[in-house]
């Protein structure tokens, strides 16, 4: 019985934590431009997503390797060095988004500007990550995220054509009104979004966090498997509202309240209530995920004592690294950068850096001696190499198509 | 035949040695350091050689050379960008306070007593404790 609570709570966690704002926003942008015609992307990132965690998962499980000690080890230090310099980077970009977001939803709850949301946004992921258990942490974000399952009750709320929604994600193609440059922006931009690095980092670091062992692995993967498709549907419900109310309006999505509109013409104050605690969440959620990953990406690579298991004086570089990114995240949002719009540029460069991680995991999952007999499946391998593929190709269009559509202009 | 200058025409194979063979490349450099506590410490940056001349082309009958060092800390900067720090410079954690190489290395010290460590030292000692609520386990 305490198993099978175990495992529903992993489950409903992983649902909860899929979202952050990088995937609110691209879907809500793309829902509200491309109606349900980009979905199937939404769909390639989150088998992406359960390869590639499930992956990182068991290589710390069974080696207690982290993904970053991994990276410095394989591509040694300049390569390393170079891949730690990009990934931090973009997830420092992630972690100001998300505090962004953050106070972007404190924002519409008490309608006080969100620059004065920002410092105590920061503050409070301090202090969870200074103070509460990795555990706890993990479950109350999680669970509160599930409130964003309101986005799917508000779209059969919405009663909208089913028959049309349907037609566009099944046989998608590109709305007249863009072109089909601005199309694959977006689904690389979509993809990002899913399958965004720090879930890898954090989700490998976790694994040593929480201690896991060869025996855990089961658990893992059904978290994995059930959670993150579930999490992805959350997502296609996004897009979904956005797709039956802003698109036909003509509404573009620039801010918070935009994403939220449907949700309030469908449910009501009530509904709205729980999307904003959902959206709240979620983006504390990823805030305390993506900082963590800052401290473990440096912590990992030059070999500092790290993790929320220890005391912060056990883990003091770990600690201080990840201040001084909460104390930068609030020096670019206080320069008035809008949150929306760093966020969907970190979302193309998750795209641009992924496989600078993918790809270390994929050989040292491949690796006899770290793994043992774990090593990757040979049906594993072969979804690996054909996401690494799709990754690669991804990450080399980015930029192009980023200059070419002037960001989806 | 284009050899290098300094290699022998025939190699003799490598003496054969008790225990498992360990390649610094693969097995040492990069590789996380834990202290006897199971604390990391640092990682191998570098490694420092007894018993070879740098720069020198190393005679045929000349005993093999043994580590004497693993080094860490600014030598970082010398493997990615080249160059050589003087010797006065280098951090080293002694090859005798090393107990165990599998993935990673393990000493038979306590990481405080090491001049490796000093660094997370002067932040914890400076910056981290004195933040209220740095010296407990989460709650």
């Amino acid at each position: 019985m305490k198993r099978l609570l175990g495992v529903a709570l992993g489950i409903l966690t992983a649902i909860g934590g899929f979202v952050d704002i990088g995937d609110l926003v691209t879907n809500a942008v793309v829902g509200s431009r491309f109606g349900l015609s980009l979905i199937w992307v939404v769909g390639v990132g989150v088998v992406g997503i359960c390869l590639f965690a499930n992956m990182s998962g068991r290589v710390a499980a069974v080696s207690g390797r982290a993904t970053f000690e991994v990276i410095r080890e394989r591509l040694g230090p300049r390569a390393g060095l170079a891949n730690l310099g990009a990934s931090f980077f973009i997830n420092l970009m992630t972690v100001t988004a998300e505090i962004g977001g953050i106070a972007l939803a404190l924002q519409l709850v008490t309608s006080i500007h969100h620059l004065l949301w920002i410092p105590v946004g920061a503050f409070a992921v301090w202090l969870v990550i200074w103070r509460v258990r990795f555990k706890i942490m993990e479950n109350v974000a999680g669970l509160l995220g599930l409130c964003l399952v309101v986005f799917g009750v508000a779209l059969f709320l919405l009663q909208p054509d089913w028959g049309q929604l349907a037609g566009q994600a099944m046989a998608p193609a590109v709305p007249q009104t863009e072109s089909a440059a601005v199309y694959w922006f977006y689904a690389i931009a979509l993809f990002g979004a899913a399958m965004t690095p720090y879930e890898v980092f954090f989700f490998s670091s976790g694994a040593v966090e929480e201690g896991w062992k060869v025996k855990d692995l089961v658990q893992s993967r059904i978290n994995v498997l059930a959670g993150f498709p579930l999490g992805g549907l959350l997502s296609v419900a996004i897009a979904g509202c956005a797709a039956v109310v802003l698109l036909p309006a003509g509404i573009e999505v620039t801010s918070l309240s935009q994403i939220v509109l449907p949700v309030a013409e469908a449910g009501g104050k009530l509904a709205l209530a729980l999307a904003l605690i959902g959206i709240l969440a979620a983006t504390f959620g990823a805030a305390l995920e993506t900082t963590l990953s800052s401290g473990y990406t440096l912590a990992q690579f030059f070999g500092w004592s790290w993790g929320k298991f220890r005391r912060p004086v056990r883990a003091a570089r770990f600690h201080l690294s990840m201040i001084i990114c909460l104390v930068v995240a609030i020096g670019v949002l206080a320069t008035g950068a809008d949150p929306i719009l760093i966020t969907e540029y970190s979302v193309v460069f998750s795209a641009v850096a992924l496989p600078l991680t993918y790809l270390p995991i994929l050989i040292v999952a491949n690796d006899p001696q770290y793994m043992g007999k774990h090593v990757n499946s040979r049906a594993v391998n072969l979804a690996a190499n054909v996401y690494l593929v799709i990754i690669l190709v991804a990450s080399l269009a980015a930029i192009p198509l980023l200059i070419i559509t002037g960001a989806g202009a | 035949m284009n050899r290098p200058r300094n290699t022998p025409t025939s190699l003799k194979s490598p003496p054969s040695v008790g225990g498992p063979v360990l390649d610094a490349q693969l097995h040492l450099l990069d590789r996380q350091v834990i202290d006897v506590d199971g604390l990391p410490v640092t990682t191998v940056d570098d490694i420092e050689l007894e018993g070879v001349e740098a720069d020198l082309p190393i005679s045929l009958g000349a005993r093999a050379p043994v580590i004497s060092a693993l080094l860490t800390g600014p030598v970082l900067g010398t493997r990615i960008f080249g160059g050589r720090p003087p010797s006065s410079r280098l951090i080293r954690l002694p090859w005798h306070d090393v107990s165990a190489v599998d993935v990673t290395v393990r000493l038979g010290v306590r990481s405080e007593s090491l001049s490796a460590s000093w660094v997370e030292r002067w932040v914890r000692d400076k910056i981290i404790r004195r933040i209220p609520g740095g010296k407990h386990d989460p709650d």
